[in-house]
């Protein structure tokens, strides 16, 4: 239905350059998630993706036309925002009828529409009401609705759940994705949520500071991730990164003992940063042995899973997977050991990911 | 049940309340109803006379020549009040639009706008009356400098355009209420549902017709039953420039130079009958009151919270 392609999108504000050239293909019924910290411009792509912002530099094709000065509504996306953004004087038959009827449709064809969207979103009892006599959950899902009654061949989500509350967001993401499949048409989400973006998205693209950091599949930003701000962005709990310098076939970390590391990449520089995830490290209790010396600060119990917190030398605080049953006094010394092929390597001058 | 307590918290309240109450009921409440009751009786200058019902009504509404000039007062306000409902109210939705949008200098355009508000109705009244003057007026001079000597009028000096001129300057000098509390109103719609309607079309008239204006209705009634009041009320701009008689020849004449003229007298005739006067005052203050509060209602109803 679409696909997207992006070059060299730059945005200013007065002044102020947010987005610093942009490149990205968007492929026709994927879903994509835009993700990163507030700031990082994944809202200023959107709203220029979608029209409402003019784009300071760069092209924006849909299918192969160029879209930089085509108006938002002849575009062929919809929108759904963060407030809901539906009109309080409208009953919800009348949001979502608003946009259609503008653009001429029969009106048996509009009934039709909004019938069919209030099916799939369990709406048609709420046909009548005002927004206000609506929940936040239904409010977001009649947003839906006026989105899908427009057939758009994109849709815009720009962090569509964060007004729900938890119970209510997993629900509506799992409503969210079961509508991607449903009409599969492309989408693109916006989200600061990283568990929102790693269960709903083809794939995700991860910002910074106005610059796209990586774009890959879930498991490939998790499982590689370019550089240290994604993988630190990606999980949870975060991955620990270790400013660490190497010796011999081993790295050490402020002035401990040199730590060996079997897979560590020929060539690497002197400097460099390891990351590792909660499960990448064998633990051991004691003050000797192989393996980053540490001390445990507290441990959270989760039922299935416990993480230990412990304290690294160089004061850094790393998140453990430790096994819920064993139980870790506060304070007591730890020896952590990378398991081989769990660590990151990352080079500790421009943070990017070494082999 | 309610239950009153002398607490701390209900001193302050009762020290609070009691001077404004006070003032209220000394010089609002107790001239309306003491107006109220003036109006039954007969009276002789500052002399109360007898009690005579309804004869004032009778009089001011039904016996000739004051009926006649009861009706042409309040038509002339009639007339006032549509007038500036399209002028002053129309150009102030449409500054409002403009100024919303922020154009180059809008700080400088919205003190702008609304300076004349500020300014003192007497100040007003003066400029204007000076700005009118047949031959040394600004107004004139501008026609006559531009070649449109035919158009150069004494504005104020002739039936056709006394009043409309008083509308006029009505308008300029009030303009900036409207505009500021639509533009308030403007200011509070929430930018995602503009962004929302935009996603759907670039009409600016449909934008206008079906989202921006129903969410500003609240500040659209208040803008309207302040200029329905104001209408009705009108006295200060018209006492200023044309004189309690309503000059030329009663053209500009409206309910409250009537009711001033009838209740106090005036300078040339002298007369005055405080009985006939009060029963204006009560018939005016009733009719507003009325109105204002069945349109208030209706306009109440259309109004959503954002």
């Amino acid at each position: 239905m679409a696909r997207l392609s992006l070059t060299g999108i730059r945005k200013n504000f007065k002044q102020v350059q947010v987005l610093h050239g942009v490149d990205l293909q968007i492929n026709d019924r994927e879903f994509v998630v835009f993700v990163g910290p507030s700031g990082c411009g994944k809202s200023t792509l959107l709203r220029l993706i979608a029209g409402l912002d003019p784009i300071t530099a760069g092209t924006l094709h849909m299918d192969g036309r160029l879209m930089n000065d085509v108006a938002p509504h002849q575009r062929g996306i919809a929108m759904v925002f963060q407030s809901y953004a539906l009109y309080p004087h409208m009953d919800v038959r009348e949001n979502m009828a608003f946009g259609v009827t503008i653009m001429g449709l029969p009106a048996a064809e509009i009934a039709a529409r909004i019938d069919e969207a209030a099916r799939m979103l369990q709406l048609t009892e709420l046909l009548d009401r005002k927004p206000r006599e609506l929940s936040g959950g239904q409010r977001q899902r009649v947003a839906i609705a006026r989105a899908l009654v427009r057939k758009p061949q994109l849709f815009l989500l720009d962090e569509p759940l964060s007004n729900l509350d938890a119970a209510l967001r997993s629900e509506v993401r799992l409503e969210i994705a079961r509508l991607h499949k449903q009409i599969g048409g492309t989408m693109i989400y916006v989200t600061h949520d990283q568990i929102e973006a790693m269960t709903l998205a083809d794939r995700i693209v991860v910002m910074n500071k106005g610059r796209i950091e990586q774009v890959g599949t879930p498991r490939e930003l998790f499982e590689t991730p370019a550089n240290t701000f994604v993988a630190a962005f990606i999980g949870s709990p975060r991955m620990a990164l270790l400013p660490v310098r190497r010796q011999d076939d081993g790295v050490t970390l402020g002035g401990g003992d040199p730590v060996a590391l079997a897979d560590l990449p020929q060539g690497a520089p002197q400097d460099i940063t390891i990351g590792l995830r909660p499960d990448a490290v064998d633990i051991a209790v004691g003050e000797a042995g192989p393996g980053f010396a540490a001390r445990a600060v507290y441990t959270e119990y989760l039922g299935d899973d416990a993480f230990t917190y412990a304290r690294l030398e160089d004061g850094t605080l790393a998140a453990l997977r430790t096994d819920p049953n064993a139980h870790i006094d506060d304070g007591a010394p730890l020896r952590l050991r990378p398991k081989p092929g769990h660590v990151h390597y990352f080079d500790a001058d421009n943070g990017h990911r070494l082999a | 049940m309610l239950n009153f307590r002398l607490t701390g918290r209900g001193l302050w309240i009762a020290f609070l309340i009691i001077p404004p109450l006070a003032v209220m009921v000394t010089f609002v409440a107790y001239p309306i109803v003491s107006a109220l009751a003036y109006a039954f009786y007969d009276w002789n200058g500052l002399q109360r006379g007898e009690f005579v019902w309804f004869e004032n009504f009778r009089i001011v509404l039904f016996q000739e020549p004051f009926a006649e000039w009861t009706r042409r007062a309040f038509m002339h306000n009639v007339i006032v009040f549509f007038s500036l409902m399209v002028v002053q109210n129309g150009f102030g939705f449409i500054l409002a639009y403009a100024l919303w949008r922020e154009p180059f200098g809008a700080a400088f355009h919205r003190v702008a706008v609304f300076l004349p508000v500020v300014l003192s109705t007497v100040i007003i009244g003066f400029l204007w009356k000076l700005f009118f003057h047949p031959i040394f007026g600004v107004v004139n001079q501008s026609l006559r400098a531009v070649g449109l000597d035919d158009l150069a009028q004494p504005w104020l000096g002739q039936s056709e355009t006394a009043l409309g001129a008083l509308i006029f300057v009505n308008a300029w000098a009030w303009v900036g209420f409207p505009t500021l509390v639509f533009l308030a109103g403007l200011q509070r719609i929430p930018p995602e549902l503009l962004d929302a309607a935009r996603m759907e079309t670039d009409n600016e008239w449909i934008l206008i017709r079906k989202i921006v204006w129903p969410l500003i209705a609240p500040s659209a009634t208040i803008v309207f039953i302040l200029l329905f009041i104001g209408s009705f009320n009108w006295f200060e701009l018209p006492y200023i420039m044309v004189g309690l008689d309503g000059s030329p020849f009663g053209s500009t004449d409206v309910l409250g130079l009537y009711f001033y003229r009838t209740a106090f007298g005036n300078q040339s005739a002298g007369v005055q009958d405080f009985g006939q006067g009060s029963a204006l005052a009560v018939l005016i203050f009733a009719f507003i009151a009325v109105v204002a509060a069945f349109w208030t209602v209706r306009l109440r109803r259309r109004e959503i919270q954002i």
